[in-house]
């Protein structure tokens, strides 16, 4: 295997892993305040549309971006007012808004498929990656850089800050957190609004990094791999980046394997677009072996809180 | 200042209970309307044509029962799984493993003539479905693996897999490079029930697993202690009731009642296995079950609506230009509405004075 093709292979693996990364984050500061919404892949949807929507109108990347966050925060918040207002059942108000979203991304892309975006472009300048060894380093856009970056600001939220203790507090038992004079259903908002954010940031990956167009259904399940993602983290942000480019690996070996030929390349192309669902229950499987998965989970997941005073 | 405070109710109220899904109809509607014409479009219009003509055209009746019917089979299967707190999301992928065992018996016995082919294809179909709804099952209850993720993974790999059989070992020879599986003969296919229309046999069938499913829920052992363990798992383990079996009998139920209704959609509508076979039936049926109010009689009705929304969908297409898209909207508004409705089925909405009016 040549240099060049390994480098491509990172850049490759590094570009599909970074939407499940971004919404992974997001969605594993929920899952700590005790919230679970599987709405992932709905504001993923709805969050591609209007990335997409807005950079072909305007031009903008970074708007596009900012809006596809808003948009994220909004169709989370329809989430937060039924399950945390509203205490409705968490699974199956998740459930709708994929639906939600599935149809809204649908409605509002309605004669843009087809029509070009451009991507967007590295974040550096091109002579710094003008080397291909530097290309691994600074060859991608900014929304990956921002994947890091957000692993390291996760962490250090959850781990060192007073806030993220809170926040941890509230997953863990939400009665005692309310008890000592903390909102819950406030850190509950603000978690799901944050974890709206970053899918819809998520879902801008897929126009603005991966494929510059829109597509129905774009996202594919990524946001459901990414809800997967969290379980196989054990919500622990390090392991979630490590997770993350397992899956991207799982999902570009399609492309290389035709290419460097050998027994890999006689598998059918569908059993290839099947491998990153699979190998999602094959890492679920692997990781309860190991150990009783849901022992780390938040204790509060998905219970609805109701003070009782 | 006045406040509004949820007190909870000793027992949710049954009238509440079976007006919430009217009141998420009408709501939706209502906000249907002013959303849709909010974006530009005709939104009476849109309600009109979704909700009220599928009803008012009777040629469009049959279309109605033809995709009621596996939205019916399907959410009565979900409905006792969520009875169970069992979530299987995954019905889109039994329904499609079910009619691809369906399509492998067809296929295998074309050339052949027999009365026994089509029972021999519903059977094929039951188990396709349940087999594979029976994977979540066994590392649900042997590893503790969370069955929606599981169940829903596996619906993206069964699309693949139709996509390889149609394009590779089930190629129709004669399909002229199409990918798709030949016609099925004769002896394999639904027969139509009412001659000049396309109401065949699936129709009459869902409705009688729906009553037979709401008799074995209502007065049998099995649907007791199926709700249950949906309701209180801890009175449920002291009352000798298996969670394990419990989730087993909830996904092979509703992974085989999914894999039931794949036959009859591919014996029936479909004719031949196709690319397009995923429908979309599995999802909707969740919102199926939940209008329907977990309940087999409740999804008759449930699965009605949501045909209509479909059909009406179809129309409002032709009619005044409203996007397919629309019909996913309305339905999962329904969904939202319902789900926000239920908390005046738990809770009462009590006025209590303001700490500052108490002290006054």
């Amino acid at each position: 295997m040549t240099t060049e093709l390994l480098i491509a292979i990172i850049v490759t693996v590094v570009g599909a892993s970074t939407p499940i990364l971004i919404a992974a984050l997001g969605e594993l500061v929920v899952e700590k305040s005790g919230v679970l919404n599987l709405g992932v892949e709905g504001m993923m949807l709805i969050g591609a549309i209007t990335a997409f929507v807005v950079t072909f109108t305007t031009g903008n990347h970074y708007l596009a971006i900012l809006c596809a966050a808003g948009a994220g925060i909004a169709a989370s918040m329809i989430f937060g007012f039924l399950t945390l207002s509203l205490s409705a059942n968490q699974t199956a108000t998740g459930l709708a808004l994929t639906i939600f979203g599935t149809g809204f991304s649908a409605l509002a892309g309605q004669g843009y498929s087809a029509r070009p975006v451009t991507l967007l472009g590295p974040l550096f300048p091109g002579e710094m990656a003008t080397h291909p060894i530097w290309r691994v380093l600074f060859g991608y856009s900014a929304l990956v850089y921002f994947s890091l970056i957000m692993v390291v600001v996760v962490w250090f939220f959850l781990k060192k800050t007073r806030a993220g203790l809170i926040l941890r507090a509230v997953g863990e038992n939400d009665h005692s957190a309310h008890s000592i004079g903390y909102s819950v259903i406030g850190v509950r908002f603000a978690a799901v609004a944050f974890g709206g954010a970053m899918a819809g940031i998520a879902g801008a990956c897929f126009p603005l990094l991966l494929t510059p167009q829109w597509a129905e259904r774009m996202t594919a399940g990524r946001g459901w791999i990414a809800v997967a993602l969290v379980v196989f983290a054990s919500w622990k942000p390090f392991r979630l980046l490590a997770g993350a480019y397992l899956f991207g690996l799982v999902m570009t070996m399609e492309l290389y394997s035709k290419a460097g030929g050998g027994p890999l390349a006689a598998i059918p192309a569908e059993l290839w677009a099947a491998m990153p669902y699979l190998a999602t229950i094959v890492v679920l499987v692997l990781i309860s072996i190991r150990r009783d998965a849901s022992s780390n989970a938040p204790a509060c997941l998905g219970r609805p809180f109701l003070p009782s005073n | 200042m006045m406040q509004f405070r949820l007190e909870k109710r000793r027992e949710p109220s049954k009238a509440v209970l079976y007006a919430a899904p009217l009141i998420a109809v009408l709501l939706t509607m209502f906000f249907g309307a002013i959303i849709f014409s909010a974006i530009g479009y005709d939104g009476v219009g849109a309600v009109r044509e979704i909700f009220l003509t599928p009803l008012t055209n009777s040629l469009k009746w049959q279309d109605l029962a033809v995709k009621a019917s596996p939205l019916i089979i399907i959410g009565v299967g979900l409905s006792i799984a969520y009875r169970a707190n069992v979530w299987n999301i995954g019905a889109e992928g039994q329904y499609i493993m079910g009619a691809l065992a369906a399509t492998w018996v067809a296929l295998s016995t074309h050339g052949m003539t027999g009365f026994w082919i089509l029972p021999a294809m519903m059977i094929a179909g039951v188990l396709g479905g349940a087999a594979f709804a029976a994977i979540p099952a066994f590392f649900k209850t042997r590893l503790n693996v969370n069955e929606i993720l599981t169940s829903l993974m596996l619906t993206y790999a069964s699309v693949q897999l139709i996509y390889y059989l149609v394009r590779a070992p089930w190629k129709d020879p004669m399909g002229m490079g199409f990918p798709q599986t030949r016609r099925f003969a004769a002896d394999a296919l639904l027969p139509n029930i009412i001659p000049q229309t396309i109401v065949h046999a699936g129709i009459p069938i869902a409705i009688i697993v729906a009553l037979v499913a709401w008799f074995i829920m209502s007065r049998s052992v099995f649907g007791y202690q199926m709700k249950v363990v949906g309701a209180a798992p801890h009175a449920a383990r002291y009352g000798g009731f298996s969670e394990k079996k419990t989730i087993w009998l909830a996904l092979l139920v509703s992974g085989g009642l999914a894999g039931f209704a794949g036959m009859l959609e591919v014996a029936g509508p479909f004719q031949r296995m196709v690319p397009g076979f995923p429908t979309n039936y599995g999802f909707t049926a969740i919102i199926v079950a939940f209008l329907g109010r977990l309940n087999p009689l409740g999804v008759i009705f449930a699965g009605i609506i949501m045909a209509i929304t479909f059909v009406g969908g179809e129309i409002a297409q032709t009619t005044i230009g409203l996007p397919s898209a629309a019909s996913g909207i309305f339905q999962s508004m329904m969904l939202f509405f319902l789900l926000a409705g239920d908390i005046l089925v738990r809770y009462r909405l009590r006025r209590v004075a303001s700490q500052e009016e108490a002290r006054a």
